[in-house]
């Protein structure tokens, strides 16, 4: 399935030589890397959060200057000094968060770069449609952003990139939030332009795409160069030896770990429905049970989560913890013994100008302070010391802002959250997105090791193998609704994969057509 | 050990509405011994200050705690003068203390009002209280019938004299107070230093503000003392600074405003909390325009129009972000008398009230200057 470009003997379009960056405050993010982009080729980018990547990219795409070193661009040496100047020199970048002005069409934002007067150019459009010919990917010109899904958001990107007539591609992390045939549409796309000629970046956490899409790779550790070979001289195991730095005892020991269900049911819901988007179900824990919940964006899993949590005020259904009858609020929930992780950790679980310590206390504040109204400022330090150290969290100490944190830490505060508390039931939704290697399997083992304390837990994962290696049982969810039951130990993430988009043997074969399943079409005609 | 980023707390960002306060007082100092008018100095003319400051002060202060929780308040000059009208139109019929009883549960309900649309319906706080700016102006226009009021007995007359004016001696509260500070934070500071822990920037201030109370006293003598609304806006910022910086609440008020999608998460009742802000802030500003309406015995329909642009530059100065999640109470106060003592200085050196607004203004922006450009890197939430 992958289109390797022949050999080695494209032309580097981008070279960088030897770059250092130290940032004003003192941090070292880059010590002396050697970075090379062939046109025709894939380059995979990639370490754990940290390790320099975004540093490196926006040193690539000009909007922080290296303190050291030589960027050669077509065998020139240049400086640019913005990502404009990079831009008319060929260069585009297609950032992680999406900037794109949702209240605009899409021809408008394909083209917002130009600077001519005319907001309805009949040029655009044309040109517009020869690049979506070009790429093979469909999109009505205007559509605003705000209707699009997030995959088709990142299309339109790269439609964006490609009307600047970019040579190279710069794409940081673009599938971290897409669902599985999302992607699909994304690899396509980046295997048609690299075999137009262009030169393509590749950031990404996933393995296995950057093993069936590149053809080349360079890892990043501490702020250097730890790896770089072509992809087909190098295996998976060896990448993720070096992203680590260590080899990466295999996270399926956690499934010998399983087997710690006990009898009573610790949660319990009934006809739990939500106009959000959630058929009434029914659903059953028990104390020491790890359900993993797989299903694809918008099949309803962090409905279901929100449901059962309280926080959605317009779910109906019942939902009884350990007897007593929740009445969807919150603050009842976290007192009782319910806990959730939300899926978007900058919008919905960090407060930004919080420090580790006050982030960590938020939920338990009370049981820190004396007589739950005066706060204990060393006991909430002490707590996130004990945090950091459980977690493995990676900070100077309980005083850093958390906003300060790489991603995989930052999150890894919020799962340490709730370890203060009386839990009973953790709900973690996508607690292991976009965070590199290291900070998920802290995280996975201490899923395992709740669950061995007594504690339920409902994780909810993209990642199907890494959710079959903690849960004891998969419910998966589509449209809403729960379409099948597995026991983690006798099915396969490929058998999960095809449940949740729709084309299992024995989904409950609904027949309304699904957003994923369009999209999935589209991919097969490309 | 002090945390290591000591530097950020004493930087311009995080101080520097102290050192712009000390630096006026400086020059106005040397500039009124220098050209021979009367000091600038004198426990009278800072003791006017505060006397002038102290309305503003207090509603800087509530403003404070409702733009921590990410809202906002433009109705305050409004409401204040609905508390004044209110209470001095039935202080003759019910005698002050009811009136003043009856006159904060009306500024009260306004902020129910205003936090019940802004949390309920989902109209942004900005438009709510800019309806509310009118429309309760408006209300006292109706109450007073568009005339003057004048407290109708003598009785009640006497009552908000007593309320309102006269001195209350206070060197010997100044060094209680400056004293407590210093021990408190004394024992904090050799805890921290004994054990190797960090400790916050809350430690040397407090020693530093114990320190400059104590100064005070005993440089102004025993013959020290302030108007009675000083010190109801003394003892307010006091209490709303404790439940801030050492309460459960107070961290909550922050979380709320720093991410109330998070705050809600983790079971805070994010609207309760909301709310609460708008009821400080209208609360505040009824008491505000009591103390208004008892120091005239008299209000008039216009009263205190505006003050609630000088109330919220009060707030700015003192670096509250208007995106909610940090301020300061006490530095609010700090902008209050910053702005009062720029008023002052004009006064006292006789210069022109033109440039005043011009000289103001600047002031302002120059404030909000410092703390977008002076530390972008790092922004915490600090009482």
């Amino acid at each position: 399935m992958v289109v390797r470009s022949s050999t080695h003997g494209e032309p580097s379009l981008l070279g960088l030589e030897d770059i250092h960056l130290t940032f004003p405050n003192g941090t070292v993010a880059l010590r002396g890397v050697d970075f090379v982009a062939h046109a025709g080729r894939v380059h995979g980018l990639l370490g754990a959060n940290g390790a320099g990547k975004s540093t490196l990219i926006k040193v690539l795409c000009a909007s922080i200057p290296a303190t050291q070193g030589r960027i050669v661009w077509r065998g020139e040496e240049v400086s640019f000094r913005t990502p404009f100047e990079a831009n008319q020199a060929g260069i585009a970048t297609i950032h992680q968060n999406i900037p794109l002005i949702p209240t605009l069409s899409v021809q408008e934002n394909v083209f917002m770069w130009k600077r001519g007067g005319l907001r309805h150019n009949p040029d655009d459009r044309r040109q517009l449609h020869m690049l979506c010919q070009e790429i093979g990917y469909e999109v009505d010109p205007d559509d605003l952003i705000s209707d699009l899904s997030i995959g088709a958001r990142q299309m339109v990107c790269i439609l964006q990139a490609l009307s600047l007539g970019a040579d190279l591609i710069l794409m940081d992390e673009p599938t971290a939030s897409l669902a599985k045939e999302e992607r699909e549409i994304v690899y396509a796309t980046v295997r048609r332009l690299a075999e137009q000629g262009k030169g393509i970046i590749f950031v990404s956490h996933f393995l296995d795409e950057i093993m069936a899409l590149t053809d080349e790779v360079t890892v990043l550790r501490d702020g250097k160069v730890v790896m770089y070979s072509e992809t087909h001289a190098t295996s998976e195991e060896q990448v993720a030896e070096a992203i680590a730095g260590k080899t990466i005892a295999a996270l399926d020991h956690l499934k010998t770990q399983r087997g710690t269900i006990r009898d009573e049911a610790v949660l319990e819901c009934r006809n739990l429905a939500s106009p959000a988007g959630l058929a009434p179900m029914d659903f059953t824990i028990h104390a020491g049970e790890v359900v993993g919940i797989a299903g694809l964006l918008g099949s309803g899993r962090s409905e279901f989560m929100h449901a059962v949590f309280g926080s959605d005020k317009q779910a109906t259904g019942e939902v009884v913890l350990d007897g007593k009858r929740m009445r969807r609020n919150p603050g009842q929930s976290v007192r009782e013994g319910l806990a959730l992780i939300p899926e978007d950790r900058d919008q919905q679980a960090i407060v930004p100008v919080f420090e580790i310590w006050k982030n960590n206390s938020l939920p338990y504040l009370t049981k820190t302070a004396l007589r739950g109204i005066v706060v204990q400022e060393d006991t909430e330090r002490e707590w996130a010391e004990e945090a950091i150290r459980i977690l493995n969290i990676k900070a100077e100490g309980p005083d850093d802002l958390v906003t300060e944190l790489s991603g995989g830490n930052a999150q890894k505060v919020t799962v340490a959250r709730w370890l203060f508390g009386d839990i009973k039931v953790l709900l973690m939704d996508e607690p292991t997105a976009g965070i590199d290697v290291g900070a998920k399997a802290d995280i996975l083992t201490l899923v395992r090791k709740l669950a061995s304390e007594g504690k339920a837990v409902v994780i909810v994962s993209s990642e199907f193998e890494e959710m079959l290696t903690v849960a004891d049982r998969i419910l998966v969810m589509r449209d809403g609704a729960v379409v099948a039951e597995r026991p983690a130990a006798d099915c396969d993430d490929q058998e999960l994969i095809l449940l949740a988009s729709g084309k299992g043997k024995n989904g409950n074969g609904r027949s309304v057509p699904h957003r994923t399943e369009q999209e999935g079409e589209t991919h097969a005609q490309v | 050990m002090l945390k290591s980023d000591w530097k950020r707390h004493f930087g311009l960002r995080d101080a520097g509405v102290y050192y712009a306060l000390i630096l006026l007082m400086v020059i106005l100092g040397v500039v009124t011994f220098l050209v021979g008018r009367p000091s600038y100095f004198s426990a009278t003319n800072i003791t006017n200050i505060l006397y002038q400051s102290s309305m503003i002060a207090m509603m800087g202060v509530a403003m404070t705690v409702i733009l921590i929780t990410g809202n906002f308040d433009l109705s305050v000059g409004s409401v204040a003068a609905l508390g004044a009208a209110v209470s001095v139109g039935l202080a003759g019929p019910l005698g002050f203390p009811a009136a003043a009883l009856v006159a904060l549960l009306c500024c009260a309900s306004v902020g129910i009002m205003n936090g019940t649309i802004v949390q309920l319906v989902g109209i942004n706080a900005f438009i709510v209280t800019l309806g509310s700016l009118t429309a309760i102006r408006g209300l006292v226009l109706i109450l007073t019938n568009g005339r003057s009021l004048i407290v109708s007995t003598p009785e009640a007359k006497a009552q908000m004299v007593v309320f309102e004016g006269g001195k209350v001696p206070i060197q010997m509260f100044l060094i209680v107070v400056g004293i407590a500070f210093i021990v408190w934070f004394g024992i904090k500071l050799m805890r921290a230093r004994a054990s190797g822990t960090e400790y916050g920037p809350s430690v040397p201030g407090g020693i530093i503000g114990g320190a400059v109370l104590l100064v005070i006293a005993l440089v102004a003598g025993p013959e020290l003392s302030v108007a009675k609304p000083v010190i109801y806006t003394g003892l307010f910022t006091l209490i709303v600074w404790l439940v801030l910086s050492f309460t459960t609440t107070g961290r909550r008020v922050y979380a709320v405003g720093g991410n109330a999608v998070a705050a809600r998460l983790s079971g805070v009742n994010v609207g309760a909390y909301k709310m609460a802000g708008f009821i400080v802030s209208s609360s505040a500003a009824g008491f505000a325009g009591i103390m208004f309406g008892a120091r005239l015995g008299a209000v008039n329909p216009t009263a205190l129009q505006g003050a609630e642009l000088t109330v919220i530059a009060s707030a700015i100065l003192g670096g509250t972000s208007l995106f909610g999640g940090a301020g300061s109470v006490v530095k609010t106060l700090v902008g209050a008398l910053l702005l009062f003592t720029l008023t002052n200085g004009f006064n006292i050196l006789n210069l022109g009230a033109n440039y005043q607004g011009l000289i103001e203004g600047t002031v302002v922006i120059a404030a909000a200057a410092i703390y977008t450009v002076g530390g972008k890197a790092k922004k915490k939430a600090t009482a």
